[in-house]
């Protein structure tokens, strides 16, 4: 397997930028993941590391070789498509078998291949079947199958499990999983589903019209987000996202979030908001709990709110209330009944808030 | 009630069946018999004699041939195989073309082909008759052949093109990183796709080109080039029509047409299975 790099590829269709600048190694066997809105230009990258896009700028190595002027054929990388692009009128075993054939591997090394192929992913009851004669769920099985049996250098996966059910999404996902654990490939898979990104990845890439937007394991992509974008993409429910005014009264820092709502500024990033009179607070919904307790001044980020909904999950029930016009959800792990309406204490644990500029949304602390 | 208009309606489905198909039953029924029984009035349905003179008469080797029939066919046969065969090939190709690449006045240049196809091709035959006889190649079934190439690309062009494009683009691109080159990619892929709407397009054409009757009026003189179609003038007398034999040389076209009718509606019927792709 190998290693895939891009140096400060560019991809432009006229005046549309869809990448811009990319700069990025991909290392030997490692899981990596594309995620972004769409039209962030996920596709487009996938599509020049495989060839079948031009590119405006850059290069791409892979194996430490320049691939810049090498036709999808010769660069060895593997591609599924999000709709599978089987071809129709090849049963299961030639749509495996089909690469070998053009490479002109010899008959058995074929079959030998097609059967392991087949054996990796349960497809030996269809063998001789059509695509047109399988589930969704199958014919994704068999786009892999495809792109196992040439033992490529590198998979590219271009939102493979977009087209199925949510419940063999997370079938296949496990499975795609353990695939990359047993063939040890590097993969580089594109998704705009952040699950997915977070349980598959060994590093994530946030992308963001064109750009990167951070670069990270999925947990560090999680506790540290760069800026507001990743922040609010990352995790489900979003991070809860509140503008603060930064107010000085007697040599301490206070964040006015609304009338109600004054809290004390932590020491440890006093210095950093020196400067500033207006921040993003950014909360994930388990770091506001409800708390039950009479003492709800704000010296401890403590407030009460009313509860505009309450979403009852089972092992949690989301409460939804407004700040400033915005809705904000908190996460209760303590299943009890509330009803619309009722006025609930919180506490913000303040060592998980994340601080953002105000301007350029970046993170500070 | 509704037995009735259900009745009433297949009555009219029948009676305007009849009606379109009888001047071609008419045809069949007047290559198979006797000339004078045709002008007998009233009209005589069913022939009291049937015949197949007319037909041997026509392809007869040895003997008097009035109309060589037989020769009038082979060109025919020639012309259309020959001019589908090169029509259709670029046709492929061109079509290819616009559906999957992307060039300067690409939109331009398709309209311009569509609008080769609005001209009447009747409009162009002085100017043809010219051209072609300043070059020499007037009666010749080179220069029919060509002209009718040119009648039918824009339209080969333009059928595959909707072939090509029903194609995902994705199927092309798999099999490029699968290790085709685009050559084998649209060979081993592409082209066993669309061959069913290539076979389509490909009978069209060739049914336009064994029907042309207008250019091939001005460009064709002897037996030397002659179509059937043309050739079936030649039972139009200074002063007597045989009206037997011309239904007889009618027959003769039009049975491979309908023949070929009938697959190219099996095909375009049957269209293209995509299960490759979701859905
Ligand atoms: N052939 C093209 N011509 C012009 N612009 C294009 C073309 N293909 C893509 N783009 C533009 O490039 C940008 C990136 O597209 P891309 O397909 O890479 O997005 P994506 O991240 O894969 O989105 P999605 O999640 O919707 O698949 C988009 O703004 C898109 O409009
Ligand atoms: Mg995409």
């Amino acid at each position: 397997m190998a290693k895939v790099e891009l140096k400060n590829l560019t991809k432009k269709y006229g005046e549309v930028i869809a990448v811009q600048n990319m700069n990025l190694t991909i290392s030997d066997n490692e899981f990596l993941v594309l995620v972004g809105p769409s039209g962030c230009g996920k596709s487009t990258t996938l599509r020049m590391i495989a060839g079948l896009e031009e590119i405006s700028g850059g290069e791409i190595f892979i194996r430490d070789q320049l691939v810049n002027e090498k036709d999808p054929k010769d660069r060895n990388v593997s591609m599924v498509f999000q709709n599978y692009a089987l071809y129709p009128h090849m049963t299961v075993e030639e749509n495996l078998g089909f690469s070998l054939k053009i490479a002109k591997v010899e008959k058995e090394e074929i079959e030998k291949r097609v059967r392991d192929a087949v054996q990796i992913l349960g497809l030996e009851e269809l063998r001789k079947r059509k695509p047109s004669q399988l589930s969704g769920g199958q014919r994704q099985r068999v786009a892999m199958g495809r792109a196992i049996v040439r033992r490529p250098d590198a998979f590219l996966f271009d939102e493979p499990l977009s087209n199925l059910d949510a419940k063999l999404r997370t079938q296949m996902r496990t499975e795609i999983k353990k695939l990359h654990q047993k063939l040890k490939t590097t993969i580089i898979y594109v998704t705009h589903d952040q699950v997915e990104a977070m349980t598959l990845a060994d590093r994530i890439i946030i992308m963001k019209d064109g750009y990167i937007e951070q670069i990270g394991s999925p947990i560090e992509v999680f506790t540290k987000p760069a800026n507001i974008f990743v922040a609010t993409f990352i995790g489900s429910p979003p991070m809860n996202i509140i503008e603060g005014d930064v107010i000085r009264k007697e040599n301490k820092l206070i964040i006015k979030i609304d009338d109600e709502i004054n809290l004390e500024c932590p020491q440890k990033i006093q210095s950093s908001l020196e400067n500033k009179n207006k921040i993003y607070l950014g909360i994930r919904a388990e770091d506001i709990m409800p708390k039950e307790t009479s003492d709800y001044t704000n010296s401890n980020w403590c407030f009460q709110k009313s509860i505009n909904l309450a979403e009852p999950l089972g092992t949690e029930t989301q409460l939804f209330f407004t700040i400033k016009n915005k809705e904000i959800i908190s996460r209760m792990y303590n299943p009890k009944d509330v009803k619309v309406g009722d006025k609930i204490n919180f506490q913000i644990d303040s060592n998980k808030v994340h601080f953002f500029d105000a301007e350029t949304e970046k993170t500070i602390f | 009630m509704k037995h009735i208009k259900k009745i009433s309606f297949w009555f009219l489905v029948l009676f305007l069946l009849i009606l379109i198909c009888l001047p071609g039953i008419w045809i069949f029924v007047s290559a198979f018999r006797p000339n004078p029984e045709i002008l007998s009035k009233p009209a005589n349905w069913i022939p009291d004699r049937w015949t197949i003179h007319q037909f041997t008469q026509m392809f007869s080797i040895n003997g008097y041939v009035s109309v060589p029939a037989f020769k009038y066919l082979m060109n025919s046969i020639i012309i259309s195989s020959v001019s589908t065969v090169i029509a259709i090939t670029i046709g492929m190709m061109g079509g290819y073309a616009f559906a999957r690449f992307n060039f300067r006045g690409k939109n331009k240049i398709f309209l311009g082909l569509m609008l080769a196809r609005a001209v009447p091709g009747i409009s162009l035959s002085l100017p043809l008759f010219i051209l072609f006889a300043k070059l020499g190649i007037i009666n010749t079934s080179f220069g029919v052949i060509l002209v009718y190439v040119a009648m039918n690309v824009p339209f080969t062009i333009w059928l595959t093109d909707g072939f090509f494009r029903q194609i995902p683009k994705e199927m092309s691109e798999v099999a490029r990183t699968d290790g085709c080159t685009r050559l084998q990619a649209f060979w081993n892929v592409e082209l066993p796709l669309a061959g069913p709407g290539i076979g389509a397009a490909a009978i069209f054409a060739f049914l336009l080109s064994w029907n042309e009757y207008a250019l091939a009026s001005i460009i064709t003189r002897t037996v030397h080039s002659k179509t059937l179609p043309i050739g079936m003038m030649d039972y139009l007398d200074e002063f007597t029509i045989n009206w037997a034999g011309m239904c007889a040389i009618a027959v003769v076209m039009i049975v491979p047409a309908l023949i070929l009718t009938f697959i190219v509606q099996k095909h375009l019927v049957s269209g293209l299975t995509f299960g490759g792709v979701k859905g």
